[in-house]
């Protein structure tokens, strides 16, 4: 083989290999000043409402600063020039006040809005319950086995030694399964969460999703629920100051396709749940192909 | 005036005590204007050693102490070793604790609250000087039991400045039981001092002004200060509850906190917020005051719109009331809630935007003299514009759990209190200093301090929207933990290096206050050609500020009155014409 077609296929199948390493999260060379991409179906939404607003903000801020320097320029003190003697005018004091109380209103009444349609959503049936409970510093992730229930959390029970509040006794949790750190979302498909925490206050943050969410200690949150629309290896991060181990407390979490994730599902479940090793979690091989 | 003092006291020169002299006026006076001005050496002290905090955890952003590094050592090389996690949460906690309670506050209150309100209302003193010095020792008190923390065993209180509860409240998940016991003491302390100058503003302002001087004839700052000093009134009592809660939470067995014994931990973050958001502009009002009166002093104007800017101030006390929920949206809040308060923070916002109108409104027809104190005001406006747009992205719920708790939040915060603030800070102290030393403080070197500070805080302070935008959150020891945040960590080490800069162009300001002590050029009775009391009388002013109680005529910014031959006419000076006012040429700033 000439030299340089074995460089050239050196490098395809080097980055080829980049590609399918499956335990870095993504790093991001282009665009490092802006959003990294959205794979939530929910962040479409919030995307627009951050665009929205930036047009707004952006706009009125090139104007206000224009006006300002524009001021500073002509008015500026010189001999023989005195300032015009004026203690204000009521009709602009309307104007300026009418006009951002409409925006603002509008603003507020739409971003509740959605922010209302986005809660109340309810997850389709078909949705992948998946409880999160965070600990100081890592995360106890439940999925539900192949009846597709996730034994019922109760928030009192939430404890050192049952980190989910189950009751030991529950049908559907018999089959459920557990990963430390280790996190699989099927692509295209809801996923239900079920958010905890044994300790302090933890916060469940994924910058791709859009998704933070507060997990106070005494209450089971049931209500985040999401759709990745795109595969991936992300970092899940705990967003909410948890102590010395705060800055380390991550998680891997892939978004896969339907059939990966089922043969994921299928060899996590045949391991004992009881005996996860929370200092060298597993490295999960995911990403298909 | 002083009739409260003056009865009480029975001393004749009307407020109610004599002069204290040489090393006791500096330890026990109890003249208001030397508590200001321990008020402003205290906590430009204080400053240096916020700015300090605040390099060393922006070092541990840009080089981590614990960054695993391609040949497998774990280390940077330039890392400072002995930050270690634990140690790199206290410097934050504590940078803004320091930051919070003993820079912005008592400057803004502290020390412009008790040098200029008697003098700006024709007082000889405030209402309860003894209270006032007690305040000021208190205050003091509060710092050193603070900063404690980082000599006692575990380190400083490392659980942030909010403190969030359990983490906070439980010593199994702290592990800095005594740091963060510490720490709540200290805030209820200066809780105590705030609360001591807050009555004591109020019934000042109320029954000491002088004779003529209407509340609607009050300069700016004066409203500012009386509407901060109801909100102090109102809402610091409320942390210095929740600070006694924490030390019975972590000392004392009970369990207010701690959902694991029956506590509630969101019961923290509402007693916390409902002090926490009033706190917030508690630390603008006065700021928007005094940046008011120097915009006006400097474009030769009055402020245009006098009572709207009054009454935007007194929506914004009475909406920061009801805002404090905004700070939760994240908690899982109940839905009626989260919209209630999403709409007051956006209305909030209004009389925000009547203010910045009114601003231009100013500088519009005005002769802008560009001396360091006016620049310093319009950074002031500016940058307030740029932390106010970005919180605007906060009160939009959808929006705020996108950016809730990143580096985005740490910039718009950032704006508003070291752009807003500490601009309005410095522009107060450039035109202040020569009536509180009686000297000038050097225009040049001033210039230079503010195109530094200028430059290299937009720098510093910029590109940390994006680096939140991108994910990185706050309170991470190590950026560079995370495989997602690696590729932003340049942009980390940009905004350190322009952080270094930014704190050493401070350096530069220190020299010039120090020197200007005793080299500045003198500064008569009133060096820029402004109309309200303090100008009135001499600077530095003598014990008990006027010989005679003073009697106002007007409202406090009659600039540029065509036909005066002056362009400004005095608070005390008669109805205008008037014969006694004395020929002179017409009135030109004397710098800049």
């Amino acid at each position: 083989m000439p030299l340089p077609f074995r460089r050239f296929t050196g490098v395809v199948l080097m980055s080829f290999l980049a590609l399918l390493s499956p335990a870095h999260a993504e790093v991001r060379q282009t665009s490092v000043w802006w959003l990294p991409r959205n794979v939530n179906m929910f962040g479409h939404e919030i995307d627009f409402i951050f665009y929205l607003i930036l047009w707004l903000t952006g706009v009125t801020a090139v104007a206000v600063f224009s006006v300002m320097i524009y001021f500073l320029v002509k008015y500026r003190a010189r001999p023989g020039v005195p300032a015009i003697h004026s203690h204000g005018n009521n009709t602009l004091e309307v104007i300026w006040t009418t006009i951002p109380v409409f925006i603002f209103l509008a603003l507020a009444i739409y971003g509740n809005e959605q922010w209302t349609q986005m809660r109340l959503r309810t997850p389709p049936a078909d949705a992948l319950p998946v409880a999160v409970v965070g600990e100081q510093f890592g995360w106890n992730v439940r999925y539900p086995g192949p009846d597709g229930k996730l034994a019922k959390m109760v928030a009192s029970k939430v404890g050192k030694d049952n980190p989910f509040g189950v009751d030991p006794a529950d049908p559907d949790g018999m089959d459920d399964f557990t990963t430390y750190n280790d996190i699989v979302f099927p692509l295209n498909r809801p996923v239900r969460l079920y958010l905890g925490s044994k300790d302090v206050i933890h916060a469940f943050y994924v910058p791709e999703f859009r998704l933070y969410q507060d997990m106070v200690p005494g209450r089971v949150y049931d209500f985040v629920w999401l759709k990745a629309e795109a595969t991936g290896n992300f970092q899940l991060a705990c967003n909410q100051l948890c102590g010395q181990g705060h800055y380390k407390m991550f998680g891997k979490l892939a978004v896969v396709e339907e059939s990966a994730y089922q043969d994921w599902a299928k060899s996590k479940a045949t391991a004992p749940t009881a005996s996860v090793d929370k200092s060298n979690p597993v490295p999960v091989s995911l990403v298909k192909k | 005036m002083s009739t409260i003092a003056a009865t009480h006291v029975g001393q004749s020169h009307g407020h109610g005590h004599e002069e204290a002299t040489g090393w006791k006026k500096y330890l026990w006076s109890l003249d208001h204007k030397i508590i200001g001005i321990q008020y402003l050496f205290t906590s430009l002290a204080f400053l240096l050693l916020g700015g300090a905090l605040a390099l060393l955890l922006r070092w541990q952003l840009a080089f981590p102490s614990t960054q695993v590094m391609t040949n497998g050592d774990v280390g940077n090389p330039i890392a400072l070793p002995f930050i270690n996690p634990q140690f790199y949460n206290a410097l934050f906690t504590m940078h803004a604790t320091v930051m919070v309670f003993l820079v912005v506050m008592p400057l803004l209150i502290g020390a412009f609250g008790n040098y200029l309100i008697p003098l700006k209302i024709g007082a000889g003193d405030m209402a309860f000087p003894l209270i006032n010095e007690l305040s000021y020792w208190f205050f003091v008190a509060s710092g050193f039991v603070m900063l404690a923390g980082f000599f006692v065993a575990g380190g400083a209180a490392a659980g942030g400045w909010t403190a969030y509860a359990p983490l906070s409240s439980v010593a199994a998940y702290n592990g800095t039981k005594m740091g963060q016991t510490l720490w709540a003491a200290g805030i209820f302390v200066n809780g105590l001092a705030s609360i001591m100058g807050a009555f004591n503003y109020i019934t000042t302002i109320v029954n000491m002004r002088a004779p003529g001087l209407g509340f609607f004839r009050l300069p700016l700052t004066v409203w500012a200060l009386f509407i901060t000093a109801f909100l102090l009134l109102l809402a610091v009592p409320v942390l210095s509850a929740a600070g006694a809660m924490l030390i019975l939470d972590l000392n004392f067995g009970t369990s207010f906190f701690n959902p694991a014994q029956g506590g509630q931990p969101l019961l923290w973050q509402h007693l916390f917020w409902f002090f926490g958001h009033p706190e917030v502009y508690i630390m603008i009002l006065p700021a928007m005051g005094m940046a008011s009166d120097v915009l006006s002093i400097f474009s030769r104007k009055p402020v245009f719109g006098y009572k709207a800017m009054v009454f935007a101030m007194i929506a914004i006390g009475f909406l920061g009331f009801i805002v404090w929920g905004h700070h939760m949206f994240v908690s899982g809040m109940n839905l009626v809630l989260s919209a209630a308060f999403g709409v007051s923070t956006m209305v909030i916002a209004v009389p925000s935007a009547i203010k910045t109108f009114n601003w231009l409104g100013t500088l519009w027809g005005g002769s802008i003299h560009f001396t360091t104190a006016m620049l310093n005001a319009l950074a002031f406006v500016a940058m307030f514009v740029i932390g106010g747009f970005s919180g605007i992205f906060m009160a939009s719920t959808p929006v705020n759990i996108f950016v809730h708790h990143t580096y985005f939040i740490v910039a718009h915060f950032h704006y508003v209190l070291f752009g807003g603030s500490i601009f309005a800070i410095f522009a107060s102290i450039y035109t202040w200093y020569p009536k509180m030393f009686g000297r000038m403080l050097d225009e040049t070197l001033g210039k230079i301090h503010f195109a530094l500070t200028f430059v290299f805080f937009n720098l510093c302070f910029f590109p940390m929207h994006n680096v939140g935008l991108g994910g990185m959150m706050r309170r991470i020891a190590d950026p560079t933990a995370y495989e997602h945040l690696r590729s932003l960590q340049p942009i980390n080490q940009f905004i350190t290096f322009a952080a270094i800069g930014l704190g050493f162009s401070q350096l530069l300001f220190f020299w010039n206050f120090f020197r200007s002590l005793k080299y500045g050029k003198p500064a008569g009775k009133n060096p820029w050609h402004a109309t309200t009391l303090e100008w009135t009388v001499d600077s530095p002013p003598g014990h008990g500020n006027f010989a005679t109680t003073p009697k106002v005529y007007r409202g406090a910014y009659d600039y540029s009155v065509p036909g005066h031959p002056r362009d400004y006419i005095m608070q005390t000076e008669p109805d205008y014409p008037d014969a006694s006012v004395p020929k002179s040429s017409p009135a030109k700033v004397p710098v800049g």
